[in-house]
């Protein structure tokens, strides 16, 4: 399936800000199955320097200074890029055989389990978290299906709630309230998984804006969206999680990123001398094509 | 009490020098509990010597009543300013350290320095391996959790070598003496050598204190560790005489004041991450003279709050775009990322490594370590519980272990083994466990008498400019009354002590001096960077206006004795209240307000942002930031607490306005006195003049708006303290004219306004231009037409509104002070920040 995705971010200063400096991670790093076919990064106004890199997740990082003073940055991603159907998945290995086989894994490039088996910046380490998840996630059980329960439990539990939180709240602050929006639910359960020793990490990407006839929208198609990648042993490796739509990450899910939580992925951020509000608009649009 | 025959160490042969009396030898009675297991009782002969000596020389110091030693040994340690915080304290505390020192022999040292440069030298390679190659995990000797559950791990730094080749320049390495002799390693600490500094400072503080005492029973000297340290970190660097600094992460740091001693040893620069600027993958410091290139970091800073471009966006003391820098030549160090084998489970991996990597077994061994995320070790560790001690892996909260503190399995409840066996089923990765090390005591006094406590010592390494490791001659020792010695420097209850390497057969070497040997002889200041500038320009500013705070109050309270009458109905007290209300130390007077309540308030409300004590903090604060830059007993004089008073009594509080003027005056001439005349002394004292001509302006315009009595005018010239130099000249009751002229316009009359701007502009002359153009810069320019100003104006013609005008004159050029040279260009409410979004 192939698909063509448009992202507009607009970051507005009350006043120019001074020696400007942002990491864009917004230019996709394709995973297996998925096939660029083509991509641009367009950057107003020009930045005086510009590096790409990889990692040190699986990200792709485009690094832009400016010398001159700012006031407006716009940046403009457009992809085309080609998914392969993902496989459906039944059944997995047990709980148990996912943890010792991470532990045993002598891997430890960004994707490997090792990277997304440990408390993160946003993703700590909380009770809270480990008391509730820890029962869905009991020893014994199957680890795809006992992933999907804890999926479903946050869909069930939890009210989508644009607004009441923002990029910075805290995933503790959203599980004791049980509301938050895509990247909350993806924080909870990434903690929820970890703390039971199944490595987690947050993937960031796109829905289809508009679905074909028939099917309906999902939640959180006219933003970025966020899910879970757990990690199910040797074998099947990582699979994606949505608890925002209740649903296994399909070929509708368009991954640009993965990293252990937001803040390894997060599209834009930097450092900039001055103290101007800032202002960030986005709009996304992705369309499948024939 | 005598023990002395069931001790196999205590020879028959050997002579008593001192006899029994416990004056000539104190550590007669000493009893320790386990003979076989303390350093002093099964020393040899020649070592059991130099304990007695020191016990006899000390016991010599103090008239043989060891009790007073203590009291002696704190004053010289007040005395070098040595102190410390505990997380959350907001004010340091007192350094405890105790008088005996650790001896140990020359010749078990060197064992212990050859296990801990081969250690030094395993963990050297094995950084080098994670940040390179990654055999070590991909061939299966390190498994990859052990790596990635470290949080200093990183990631970004894999592929990249550091400029010159090491990883790490210094390690600090926790050891404990088993009751066999047998040392052991307790844990690493690579990314930072906390403890150097204070083992540089005890050792100092107790050589004051005794004299040549240390010396004549052949203790080793430090001498040599700090000049290879620093060729060290300079050697890589590619640029001849380098500049190099130490990067801080501000003085809440719990070792903010170690930081200090080290770069003032050193000869490194002080500097925070505002200090630095990264432009074009090279370092700059901001300095009053532009920008300056850095050669080399010794950064005290985690990796994590290093960059906040590469790192974690939200650290708001690193410095941008640092990682591009060390890419190219920036010698940074301990290398970010460094402290990968830091974490409590590596250990557990170092005996094998050892024998893969270097084809050697561990010359000195670590406490023994279970990493539980292999299975058969968890097995052991859970079977074995009773004898061990559990930890958090990565130092992270886990379940079963509250704050990740350290647990001795037999201390547990049997709930909490239960939880703690649920989180280790979950993930048993994140715990380890070690034998429990059992430590030999040393002698410590107490009181009048030496008594056995357990000890640990950590022990320093530094690199030299060849890649050859050195080892301190001593190390930071640590006793403690109980409990657990390993977890943090220096825990409340703790003592920590001197650890003297004995060499009985050496000839006494003069004590070491702890000067850099520098290529050349500088005449020239090292740089002063933009923020230090400022912060000088405030202590100057603060410092005088406390004092000018206390003159006023003093003037005020002098008042009630010299109007005799009603002095609430006096224009000059109305005048001088608010004139404290202006300042900002105390709420705006009332009718009825008492003077002596006035008073009071401006000396001591702490709530109030202009009284003296509020002044007094302040000043202390931007004093602890300069650290490094203060002598010593200019320190001691800032640190001086305010003194105190009793409400309602003149005379306490005059005394204590007496004090605080006194105590600036000291200060003042201290600094005046032992400060080169370089550009910090001129921020200093452009910071006094500053300060001194607002006071005298404000002072002015609150005294005379166009009708002063003759007690007013007097009060203005206590203020400004002219007022024996006014009576010699006048010889009559003031008038307004002339005291105008004494007090504004006279150049030579050093309490005087002009005198104030004169002096600015001499500093400001002299103070390193960045202008090419030969055009003066602004500040120049702006203290040039105040000063032409002054000495156009005539004393009958000074209004209201020349004086507010000057005042904004002053205002301008103090702005232009700080727009250049403190903040390059930036104006003082714009801050960097860093959003994540």
């Amino acid at each position: 399936m192939r698909f063509r995705v448009r992202h507009i971010s607009t970051l507005t200063y009350a006043a120019p800000v001074s020696r400007a400096r942002f990491n864009l991670r917004l230019k996709p790093r394709p995973g297996t199955g998925q096939r660029m076919e083509s991509e641009s990064l367009t950057i107003a106004p020009k930045p005086s320097s510009s590096e790409e890199q990889s990692g040190p997740y699986w990200v792709t990082k485009t690094q832009i200074g400016f010398e001159a003073p700012i006031k407006k940055l716009q940046v403009t991603s457009e992809f085309v890029i080609d998914q392969a159907a993902i496989a459906p998945v039944e059944a997995g290995p047990s709980l148990e055989r996912v943890r010792s086989e991470a532990l045993d894994d002598t891997d430890l490039s960004d994707l490997a389990p090792a990277p997304y088996s440990f408390a993160s910046r946003i993703a700590t380490m909380s009770d809270e978290i480990t008391a509730w998840a820890t029962p869905l996630l009991a020893p014994g059980g199957d680890s795809v299906a006992a992933i999907s329960a804890l999926m479903r439990a946050i869909h069930t539990q939890f009210t989508y709630a644009p607004g009441k939180t923002n990029s910075r709240t805290p995933p503790q602050d959203a599980f004791t309230a049980r509301h938050g929006v895509c990247q909350d639910f993806a924080h909870v359960m990434i903690m929820g998984l970890r703390a039971a020793g199944i490595p987690a990490a947050y993937v960031s990407g796109y829905l289809l804006t508009r679905p074909p006839p028939g099917k309906p929208k999902l939640v959180g198609a006219d933003a970025m969206h966020a899910w879970v990648a757990a990690w199910c042993g040797r074998e099947l490796g990582w699979i994606g999680f949505d608890p925002t739509n209740a649903c296994l990450a399909g070929e509708d899910h368009i991954a640009i990123a993965m990293g252990r939580d937001y803040a390894d992925v997060s599209p834009i951020d930097g450092t900039f001398i001055g103290n101007a509000p800032q202002s960030m608009a986005s709009a996304v649009d992705v369309e499948r094509l024939a | 009490m005598n023990n002395q025959g069931d001790t196999p160490a205590f020879s028959a042969g050997e002579v008593d020098l001192f006899g029994s009396a416990p004056q000539a030898d104190p550590l007669a009675y000493y009893a320790p509990p386990a003979p076989h297991g303390d350093l002093y009782a099964q020393a040899s002969p020649a070592i059991r010597k130099a304990w007695r000596d020191l016990a006899h020389g000390f016991s010599n110091q103090c008239q043989g009543d060891l009790s007073a030693l203590q009291a002696y040994l704190d004053r010289h340690v007040e005395d070098l300013g040595l102190a410390f915080r505990v997380t959350g304290d907001e004010q340091e505390r007192p350094w405890p350290l105790g008088p005996m020192p650790i001896l140990i022999a020359a010749q078990e040292w060197e064992n212990v320095t050859r296990g801990l440069i081969q250690r030094a030298e395993l963990l050297e390679r094995v950084i080098a391996d994670l940040y390179g190659a990654q055999t070590l995990v991909r061939d299966g000797h390190l498994p990859a959790a052990v790596v990635s559950g470290s949080r200093d791990f990183a990631r970004q730094m894999v592929g990249i070598t550091p400029q010159g080749g090491r990883f790490m320049h210094t390690y600090a390495v926790d050891l404990a003496r088993g009751p066999d002799g047998e040392w052991r390693v307790l844990s690493d600490r690579v990314r930072f050598p906390v403890g150097i500094g204070y083992a540089i400072q005890n050792r100092q503080a107790l050589a004051r204190a005794t004299g040549g005492l240390l010396a004549s029973v052949g203790a080793r000297s430090h001498s040599g560790f700090f000049d290879a340290l620093r060729r060290g970190i300079a050697g890589p660097c590619l640029r001849d005489d380098p500049r190099v600094a130490l990067l801080t992460p501000g003085r809440f740091s719990q070792s903010y004041p170690e930081q200090a001693i080290l770069a003032r040893q050193l000869g490194f620069s002080l500097v925070e991450g505002r200090d630095l600027t990264v432009r074009d993958g090279r370092l700059f410091a901001r300095t009053i003279a532009g920008l300056k290139r850095i050669d080399a970091l010794w950064r005290w800073i985690t990796t994590r709050d290093l960059d906040p471009l590469n790192f974690d966006a939200r650290s708001r003391i690193g410095v941008p775009g640092l990682i591009a820098a060390a890419k190219q030549n920036l010698v940074l160090t301990n290398w970010p990322g460094a402290g990968v084998v830091e974490s409590r489970a590596m250990p557990a991996f170092l005996p094998r490594l050892a024998k893969s990597m270097l084809g050697e077994s561990l010359a000195l061994p670590n406490a023994a370590t279970w990493w539980c995320g292999g299975a058969s070790e968890r097995d052991f560790v859970l079977a074995n519980l009773e004898n061990l001690v559990v930890s958090s892996a990565f130092r992270r909260p886990v379940v079963g272990l509250v704050d990740g503190h350290t647990r001795a399995g037999a201390s547990l409840s049997p709930q909490e083994r239960e939880t703690l066996e649920r989180g280790m089923a979950m993930r048993p990765m994140d715990y380890t466990a070690q034998e429990i090390v059992n430590l030999s005591t040393t002698p410590a006094l107490s009181g009048g008498h030496f008594e056995a406590r357990g000890f640990t010592l950590r022990a320093f390494l530094a690199r030299d400019e060849n890649g050859e490791w050195s080892v301190l001659q001593g190390g930071f020792g640590r006793v403690s009354q109980s409990g657990e010695l390993r977890t943090t420097l220096m825990g409340l209850g703790d003592i920590s002590k001197d650890v003297c390497i004995i060499e009985p057969k050496r000839p006494p070497v003069p004590p070491a001096v702890l000067t850099p040997s520098l290529r050349e002889i500088r005449r020239e200041q090292g740089l002063l960077p933009s923020q230090a500038a400022d912060n000088l320009f405030w202590l100057g500013r603060y410092s005088e206006r406390a004092q000018h705070t206390a003159r006023i109050v003093r003037v005020l309270v002098d008042q009630l004795a010299m109007s005799g009458a009603d002095p609430a109905i006096s224009t000059t007290v109305t005048r001088l209240g608010k004139l404290l209300a202006n300042l900002g130390a105390i709420a705006r007077p009332g009718k009825d307000t008492r003077l002596l309540d006035m008073a009071a308030q401006a000396l001591d409300n702490p709530s109030a942002s202009g009284s003296v004590r509020a002044l007094i903090i302040r000043e202390q604060r931007i004093a602890q930031i300069l650290r490094d830059r203060l002598s010593r007993d200019s320190w001691r004089a800032v640190q001086r607490p305010m003194p105190t008073f009793t409400s309602g009594e003149a005379d306490t509080i005059a005394r204590a306005c007496d004090q605080v003027i006194e105590r600036h005056a000291t200060l003042s001439w201290l600094m005046s006195d032992g400060m080169s005349r370089g550009p910090e002394w001129r921020f200093l004292n452009m910071g006094m003049s500053a300060e001194r001509a607002s006071m005298i302006l404000q002072a002015a315009q609150a005294i005379i708006p166009g009708s002063a009595s003759a007690d007013d005018l007097s009060a203005l010239l206590d203020l400004v303290d002219c007022q024996s130099l006014y009576r010699s000249r006048y010889l009559t009751m003031p008038y307004i004219a002339r005291v105008y002229d004494m007090v504004l316009l006279e150049p030579a009359q050093p309490r005087g306004l002009a005198f104030q701007i004169g002096k600015m502009e001499k500093h400001l002359s002299a103070i390193p231009a960045l202008r090419t153009d030969g055009m003066p810069e602004a500040p120049f320019h702006a203290v040039r037409q105040f000063r032409a100003k002054l000495e156009g104006a005539d004393a009958g013609e000074i209004g209201t509104m020349t004086l507010e005008e000057w005042r904004k004159d002053l205002a301008k050029l103090c702005e232009a002070i700080s727009e250049r040279y403190f903040l390059q260009g930036k104006r003082a409410n714009d801050v960097r920040t860093q959003r994540l979004f």
